[in-house]
């Protein structure tokens, strides 16, 4: 059971981590939507998720 | 734009948003690495780990130490229990001042100073809260977290939908499964809040704790604030605790722990080992939620004209005044004299678990503030400094 809710808890970083990347590399490459407004809403909603990977909040 | 020239300015919107990014998380990331410091007695015996009790929170940022006090003389024993709300800041320092400045002639006295070591890292989501507070001591200051009510998601997430408490099965709000007040007897399978509380009530059972205080602070428009809130086998010596407090000291009632009022320690310590449970509440204006900014002062002095109106209009269920306020002072002075009473309590209506300990009183506080009582880790024995 602990073995399991740890590995659930841990999941949630790997996730937050993916989407971080997701959307990282959709700043950088993406077909759709070039303006500058959707590279100010790419750069900065990552940063929650950058902050949950690295375990800062 | 060319594609150079957009690759750029993608470069420096995400440096632009990494910068936001550390600038904004300076205060999370220092109140997360911030260790307080507390010179013990010499009364001090020795300090273990909460996972002496159950390894099942070893390694863990929930494996906080136990303070213990033993005069190697027969008697009664109590465990003090600070922090299990960091929000609570009067909770902690009363552990500290006792632990820095106990004296102990007869039984034991063990102290957690931070039972919800994760919750005291983190701010409170939305409230603003400082994340430290100072308190002035004659050779400077020390300084303090002020944490937030739950477990960090960090260390225990998802929450469930709804909390089903453990054994009774009642419904609780779903982040009451990270509120380590929530969560008691525990159980060692469970979260990690669960596992915590588990933890400590193995503590009381293997150490046959006699006498449990969980100290806490409420909000004025709380019906129990300054109030014992007592399992009803301590009933009998927490209303004559509260009469002789009301007589000689400073206003206290009494409760007791509602038996359909699940996961508290007041209700589940008294049910499920054979420790008397008692839970004090101070009046803390800083986490009413009608007081105007939530600054550092409001925290120390309890001082705030929302309240005062709410006083004004009957809304409080405490004495208020806005020029006494609700000082840090007066609310470890009220900690620190509650226990006191509450234990001697104990040694007259069981004289066999007499505990004889002594620390500073409400007066002593109120007349020389609360950093009269913290001493300087730089100029103690290095034997005797901790940090939480």
């Amino acid at each position: 059971m602990i073995l399991l809710q740890s590995l659930i808890h841990e999941l949630y970083f790997v996730m937050a981590a993916v989407v971080a990347a997701l959307l990282l590399t959709r700043l950088f490459r993406r077909k759709t939507r070039p303006g500058l407004a959707y590279d100010i809403v790419y750069a900065y909603t990552v940063i929650p998720f950058i902050l949950r990977a690295l375990h800062i909040k | 734009m060319s594609g150079r020239g957009l690759v750029v300015r993608r470069l420096v919107l995400l440096a632009a948003s990494l910068v936001l990014m550390i600038a904004g998380t300076r205060d999370i990331r220092a109140l997360r690495a911030y260790r307080e410091t507390v010179v013990v007695s010499d009364a001090f015996t020795r300090q273990a780990p909460l996972s002496t009790y159950f390894d099942g929170i070893r390694g863990t940022l929930m494996d906080v130490p136990v303070y213990v006090f033993d005069s190697g003389v027969p008697g009664g024993s109590a465990l003090i229990l600070g922090g299990a709300h960091p929000y609570e800041p009067a909770s902690p320092v009363m552990a500290y001042v006792v632990m820095e400045n106990i004296a102990v002639k007869q039984g034991r006295v063990f102290v957690i100073a931070r039972a919800n070591m994760s919750a005291s890292l983190q701010g409170m989501l939305g409230n603003a809260y400082p994340p430290f507070f100072r308190v002035k001591t004659p050779w400077g200051g020390k300084t303090y977290r002020i944490g937030d009510r739950e477990t960090s998601p960090l260390e225990q997430w998802p929450d469930p939908f709804t909390f089903v408490h453990y054994p009774s099965k009642q419904n609780l709000a779903y982040q009451d499964s990270r509120n380590l007040n929530r969560t008691f007897p525990g159980r060692p399978d469970g979260s990690l809040t669960e596992r915590t509380s588990f933890a400590i009530t193995e503590l009381i059972r293997r150490e046959k704790i006699d006498l449990t205080i969980d100290v806490h602070e409420a909000s004025m428009g709380y019906p129990v604030v300054s109030t014992y809130v007592c399992h009803q086998r301590a009933e009998e010596m927490c209303m004559m605790a509260a009469m002789m407090l009301s007589a000689e000291q400073f206003p206290m009632k009494t409760e007791t722990s509602p038996k359909t009022l699940r996961g508290l320690t007041h209700r589940e310590i008294g049910d499920f080992t054979d420790s008397f449970a008692v839970l004090m509440e101070t009046p803390e204006p800083f986490i009413d939620k009608f007081v105007g900014p939530m600054t550092e002062a409001l925290m120390l002095t309890g001082k705030d004209e929302f309240m005062q109106t709410a006083a004004n209009r009957g809304l409080l269920y405490a004495d208020y005044n806005m020029k006494t306020g609700s000082t840090l002072d007066y609310r470890v002075g009220r900690h620190l004299g509650g226990a006191a009473e509450i234990i001697k309590q104990m040694g007259e209506f069981y004289p066999a678990k007499k505990l004889v300990v002594s620390w500073p009183t409400y007066a002593d506080v109120m007349t020389q503030g609360v950093g009269a009582f913290l001493h300087d880790p730089a100029k103690a024995a290095r034997g005797r400094v901790f940090t939480n």
